[in-house]
């Protein structure tokens, strides 16, 4: 119990710290983009809501089982979880917007976002790599434990 | 392998803080692009075509240039037919400056004269403008925006009536401009009896100021008894276009 109090302290600040930072921060900036910003995100405000509680979730599940090979189970599973959110979320990279600002007076905005969708995935494979190695790595570190040492020779 | 992990768990922590930072500084940039039109839009007619300019100027507050900046506007007859298409294009809006840019739309006027078109001239209608903005923000992301709208088109022959011509030396004739432009030229009238034959002509200029009604007695030549009068044809020539004939069937009661 007294190893667990302090992963969960670290777990919760974690989980605090990002909530604010992807959270709390994005939905202030498009607050005060523009008047017209906050109409033009609404549709993705779920979206950012989602992505944040995908990353607190694992942040946090990641803290309390660190330490185990859960920890990098749960990160592996985080970056494939991430790509595909990034590739449903940005609908394969070309997004697109219906406004109805003024009656009679419709506004379509497309974006192609492929070029984005493909740094996202990147560095989130990058990420996937690393988890893996950290997981070979954490994997092959608990055999060489459990191999007994050679007794020194004369 | 701790190292080449530790080596990959840094670089992924720089390049997600520097996609982040690209992140916020792009949506916040987009957001400082602001249009002025401070000149009012104007219209203006040049040999057969009707030109309507847009000023406005595009300031670009935001961290990042603006490239391949394009405008095109179409302009569509209730049928779908494209009556004009106007394209601007502007190479760079660089960041922080303000760019004056102009969109020219042209409608040819002497267009509507032809079979498929030629309903505008006399009946009012609504046309469906469609404007589609295209731009390289940052240089990495493609945007277009599209607008749709309608105009009312007014006709420039509308209610063309010829009166009672039994008094066999005047025809008169008479139409309503709905059109924003002046229609001003000659009309010629030919007067063609049951067996298809032409028995009688007229001419006279004609002037019709935009939103006005044009009445005219024409003095027409006719031989043989107006009764035999089966339809006159008219035909137009104006600065715009030549547009003939038009047939109006004479009723006897």
């Amino acid at each position: 119990m007294r190893k667990m109090v302090p992963r969960i302290a670290k777990a919760v600040i974690k989980g605090l710290l990002y909530f604010v930072l992807l959270y709390v921060v994005p939905m202030f900036l498009v607050s005060q983009a523009s008047a017209f910003a906050p109409r033009l995100f609404s549709d993705y405000a779920q979206v950012v809501t989602l992505f944040a509680a995908v990353i607190i979730f694992f942040a946090v599940a990641s803290e309390l089982t660190s330490g185990t090979i859960f920890q990098h189970a749960l990160n592996i599973g985080k970056a494939l979880i991430l790509i595909i959110f990034f590739v449903v979320a940005l609908d394969g990279g070309i997004v697109r917007l219906d406004l109805n600002i003024q009656e009679g007076f419709p506004i379509s905005i497309i974006a192609d976002l492929r070029v984005y969708l493909m740094m996202l995935i990147a560095i989130d494979l990058m990420g996937l790599a690393k988890s893996v190695l950290q997981a070979i790595n954490f994997l092959s570190e608990t055999v060489e434990k459990q191999v007994p040492q050679p007794l020194p020779t004369d | 392998m701790k190292q080449a992990a530790r080596a990959l768990g840094w670089a992924t922590s720089i390049l997600w803080i520097i996609l982040l930072f690209f992140t916020i500084t792009v949506v916040y940039s987009a957001f400082q692009i602001r249009p002025s039109f401070k000149t009012e839009p104007s219209v203006s007619i040049l040999d057969d075509t009707l030109i309507v300019s847009l000023p406005f100027i595009l300031y670009n507050g935001g961290f990042y240039d603006i490239s391949k900046f394009n405008i095109t506007t179409m302009i569509r007859e209730d049928a779908g037919l494209t009556i004009a298409r106007s394209s601007t294009l502007v190479p760079t809006i660089p960041k922080g400056a303000d760019t004056s840019i102009t969109h020219n739309m042209s409608l040819g006027i002497g267009q509507l004269a032809t079979d498929d078109l030629s309903y505008l001239l006399f009946n009012d209608s609504e046309l469906h403008v469609a404007a589609v903005l295209r731009l390289t923000y940052a240089n990495a992301f493609p945007f277009e925006i599209g607008l749709n709208s309608s105009m009312p088109w007014g006709a420039p022959l509308s209610n063309l009536t010829i009166g009672d011509i039994s008094g066999s030396s005047f025809a008169p004739l008479s139409f309503e401009n709905h059109s924003y432009f002046e229609m001003s030229g000659t009309v010629r009238l030919e007067i063609v009896n049951n067996g298809g034959h032409v028995v009688g002509e007229g001419t006279t200029a004609f002037y019709a100021p935009p939103e006005s009604r044009f009445e005219k007695d024409i003095a027409v030549t006719l031989s043989g008894s107006p009764r035999n009068v089966a339809e006159v044809r008219v035909h137009f020539q104006t600065a715009f276009f030549n547009y003939g004939p038009v047939v109006i069937p004479v009723a006897w009661e």
